[in-house]
């Protein structure tokens, strides 16, 4: 084990406030096996987190949504601790877990009281060893999953907008089908199509482990090598291929269901996670609508009255993502209106940039959100990881606001420019429609 | 995104509910074994301001932030009749600007440090949070104080704010579980203060004035009413001095909280209310009976009982219901416990087909730990798990502040966090039996199901009188 030094990767400075905190310990098994450790005495809990580098975008049609079905059944019995027994002996040490699929990545994560530190890496390592896969379970747990699909989106207006744009954004890429999957599919998964996964995703080396809280470094190590030193290398997965074409002009759709209001949810093409616009983006992002002072928020709800509320979602993504922005509009919004000044606003972001107190205010919030971000061994572990498998590095935790310092107006009025027009736009407007009763 | 367990999917950004019942929130804390560690709580300093307000103040590190929390109790059980939801009202208000600043100059004093103002509004209390880089924290406490002693309430703002509140609750009839939990707060609590939605209805806040606000504020705020906590990387004498100075002639409101009733009888109770969507695949289900007030004596054992057969993802009802059934992505139930009464219901949702089997399933698993309580080492491992996780509610300085406003608000005793663990740990199985005969819907529950009434409604037949009502009934 090497402790880490915050020297490295990233060629930028660490913020000092948090330098002290990411005390981190690195090694990594022979069987490829990443682990990272980070002490901290403050209450005697524990989070780990295991990041698995597989998502929807290694699925491909037939098997959409088999990453987070496989996610599931995870929880559904290996070889050690057979069907529910995970849970159950979790919970009874004192501790609870969940998961979540995302396109990029599965992540899962236990929070538990320091003292079943060994009984968590022995349920967590069985079942990355052993997983067994029932036909039982896999039947109940479809029917679990597609209740979870009725709720997010077919029973769910934003849900259903936002399958709607996926598929408009992208024409080749896996991003196009959404992380839960088509209904048809998740019906159609097999046990044998579990099994494949999980022997060519699910392999420690392709996966890395995070353990933050009341623990002791070497002593961990030494446990984690025990339990896990023993899973088999697996192949390396295949890479996937990002064959997305150009995007020659705006594509629109309508989604026409029973609502109150009209709605629009527009998408842009971004860059990938690594591209170093990305963080111009971000800044952007917080210009335009974090807090009530912020540029969309001001014009399109308080001053102009357009709509009831505006969001953007900028996520970072391995592949090229999107630049969301969702309108929620009132009965009797005409949706052009709503989008027309929207579309002013990106304009003049794009024209004249922003001003140095309106960078500075971002950066501000950036550094706040961030360190907030950290307070909880449940943040520290998955800041890690979320950065790790997307830009390739966890000290991007320390490095983050000084890169940030480093985008200028220009930078961001460049990247409006670039990203926020509309040969890279995607539209899609909810209708109402006369309910059918 | 998707997961295991619900979460608000990061992609939409449409507003979430106003008011769920919450669910309990996540246990947290140490292991039964001797070896768990005592739980580090920061200690706290008091002060009273020269107005009269009564401040806590926590220092801790190592973040360079700082949480600040004025609790008032003034929440929407002090609603006046006809006018539900002008607490919730004024509160949005607060903000949209003071005798010496705009809201837009609000905004940026708040926003431009990095800081985040929240304003929100329970049954209980209207309070107002704002968390700082520490530097900031001064400055930031007379901003909260200028929200609360000199808002003005301009006209336009109340014009706009009504405006974006009538489309709003038209857009919540979209919104399937937002409209069952507003059905459930009606059906359990009648017209009992706590029995209207925390934002008012279309019908309520289509009568709102600037008058009305103003009212509501000089009638309900005020410093006998309220409790500033203070918790993160700050010396408290700091604390003290500055709010001295933030809270400076802050005078009026009421001497002491209205006093809200105890809950008679649930006026849903054996009834049903069917809500229809004929749009939808999936029904809302929410069964809901009496619970109990804060601070009362069958906190714990209701609390580990409640872990066994409806918190976690191995308790009775996940397991009967989503693992072996298959029939849900989600079911939870849960006391929802307010200063003078509280709740019991529970929460969840399935395909239309299997509507009615998902409540006989759920009612049985109820009715067994009614008579039967639960076995010894169903106890022993809910404590075990509760105890073991308790510890993260003293993570961040925001559920620190959470943790001490809630103990002093409601008597709670200031070594609640600390003995918490122990409490818990001294549940016996009697007294589990005890309270699951007195809460475990020993009288008929009040159901209401949202979703195709034409499907559901035959499905219902023999849980009771069945109501039917479109869901513009709650908008």
């Amino acid at each position: 084990m090497r402790k880490a030094s915050p020297k490295s990767a990233p060629a930028r400075a660490a913020d000092p406030a948090l330098k002290s905190l990411f005390e981190v310990h690195e090694a990594t098994l022979p069987n490829g096996l990443q682990v990272r450790l980070l002490p901290n005495r403050q209450a005697p809990v524990v989070s780990l987190y295991t990041f698995f580098n597989v998502g929807s975008r290694n699925e491909r049609p037939g098997i959409t949504g088999i990453s987070h079905l496989f996610e599931h059944m995870m929880f559904n019995g290996a070889k050690k601790y057979g069907p529910k027994m995970f849970d159950k002996t979790l919970e009874a040490n004192g501790g609870s877990s969940n998961a979540y699929t995302s396109h990029d990545m599965t992540v899962y994560y236990d929070d538990f009281a320091s003292d079943a530190l060994e009984t968590v890496l022995d349920l967590e390592s069985d079942r990355m060893r052993s997983l067994r896969i029932s036909q039982d379970m896999l039947t109940s747990e479809r029917e679990v999953v597609k209740e979870e699909r009725r709720v997010r989106t077919d029973n769910d207006i934003g849900g259903m907008m936002d399958e709607e744009l996926g598929t408009l954004v992208y024409k080749a890429h896996a991003y196009r089908w959404p992380v839960i999957g088509w209904m048809a599919d998740i019906d159609a998964i097999s046990r044998e199509d579990c099994q494949t996964y999980f022997r060519t995703y699910y392999a420690p080396n392709n996966a890395m482990l995070y353990i933050a809280g009341d623990i002791d470094p070497k002593k961990t190590l030494a446990l984690v090598r025990r339990y896990y030193g023993d899973i088999p290398r697996g192949p390396a997965p295949l890479p996937v291929i990002n064959a997305e074409p150009e995007q020659r002009g705006e594509r629109r759709s309508t989604v026409r269901h029973p609502a109150q209001s009209p709605a629009v949810m527009i998408g842009y093409r971004g860059p990938a996670a690594r591209d170093e616009d990305t963080l111009a983006l971000d800044v952007a992002q917080y210009v335009l609508t974090k807090g009530e002072g912020s540029r969309l928020t001001r014009s399109l709800v308080y001053e102009q009255k357009l709509v009831v509320g505006v969001g953007l979602d900028w996520s970072w993504r391995i592949d090229p993502g999107t630049v969301l922005f969702f309108l929620e509009l009132k009965p009797d919004s005409d949706p052009q209106k709503a989008e027309a000044a929207l579309y002013a606003e990106l304009e003049k972001l794009a024209r004249d940039g922003i001003t140095e107190r309106e960078l500075q205010k971002a950066l501000n919030n950036l550094r706040s959100d961030h360190l907030r971000e950290l307070g909880t061994n449940n943040g520290r572990a998955h800041a890690m990881g979320n950065y790790e498998a997307l830009l390739g590095d966890w000290r991007h935790v320390l490095t983050l606001p000084s890169a940030y310092a480093a985008v200028t107006s220009e930078k961001v009025k460049a990247a409006a420019a670039k990203y926020l027009i509309p040969e890279r736009r995607s539209v899609v407007t909810l209708l109402p429609a006369p309910s059918e009763a | 995104m998707a997961s295991r367990k619900s979460r608000s999917p990061k992609s939409s950004p449409r507003r979430a509910a106003k008011k769920a019942p919450s669910r309990a929130k996540k246990p947290a804390s140490t292991k039964s074994a001797p070896t768990s560690r005592p739980l580090v709580f920061p200690s706290l300093h008091e002060s009273t301001t020269s107005s009269g307000l009564k401040v806590v103040a926590a220092e801790r590190g190592p973040l360079p932030m700082v949480s600040m929390r004025l609790v008032i109790r003034a929440g929407s059980s002090t609603d006046p009749a006809g006018k539900h939801g002008i607490a919730d009202f004024a509160a949005r208000l607060l903000r949209r600007g003071t005798r010496r600043m705009t809201a837009e100059a609000i905004d940026e004093a708040v926003e431009f440090v990095g800081a985040s103002l929240g304003v929100g509004v329970g049954e209980d209390t209207l309070s107002v949070a704002i968390t700082t880089p520490a530097e900031h924290f001064a400055q930031m406490l007379e901003v909260m104080g200028q929200l609360v002693m000199e808002p003005t309430f301009p006209e336009s703002e109340v014009a706009d704010a009504r405006e974006r509140a009538l489309a709003q609750f038209a857009n919540d009839l979209d919104e399937p579980s937002v409209i069952a939990d507003r059905a459930m707060v009606r059906a359990l609590w009648g017209d009992h203060p706590y029995g209207h939605d925390v934002s008012g209805s279309t019908k309520t806040v289509s009568t709102f004035t600037r008058d009305d606000a103003v009212r509501y504020h000089q009638e309900r705020l005020g410093p006998k009413v309220a409790m500033l906590v203070v918790v993160g990387a700050v010396d408290p004498m700091k604390v003290a001095q500055a709010a001295e100075k933030a809270f400076a002639g802050w005078a009026g409101g009421p001497d002491a909280p209205m006093v809200i009733p105890a809950l008679a009888r649930v006026v849903g109770a054996g009834r049903v209310v069917v809500v229809d969507k004929p749009d939808q695949t999936q029904s809302q289900v929410r069964l809901g009976g009496p619970g109990y007030r804060m601070g009362h004596e069958d906190y714990f054992p209701a609390t580990a009982m409640n872990i066994a057969l409806g918190g976690g993802f191995t308790s009775r009802l996940m397991n009967e219901v989503r693992v072996n059934r298959g029939l849900t992505y989600s079911i939870g139930c849960w006391f929802d416990a307010m200063n003078a009464a509280g709740i019991f219901a529970l929460s969840t949702f399935t395909k239309t087909e299997s509507t009615r089997e998902i409540i006989d399933v759920s009612l049985g698993e109820i009715t067994k730990v009614r008579d039967s309580g639960i076995k010894p080492g169903e106890l022993r491992d809910a404590q075990t798990y509760m105890s073991g996780l308790y510890p993260l509610r003293t993570e961040t300085n925001e559920s620190i502040a959470h943790s001490i406003a809630d103990m002093r608000l409601n008597g709670l005793g200031d070594d609640w966090v600390e003995k918490f663990r122990d409490r818990l740990r001294a549940v016996t199985p009697k007294q589990v039996s005890a309270v699951a005969r007195k809460y475990c819907f020993a009288e008929a529950p009040a159901v209401v199901v949202l979703g195709k009434a034409d499907a559901v409604k035959k499905q219902l037949r023999g849980l009771g009188p069945i109501t039917v009502v479109p869901a513009s009934e709650y908008e």
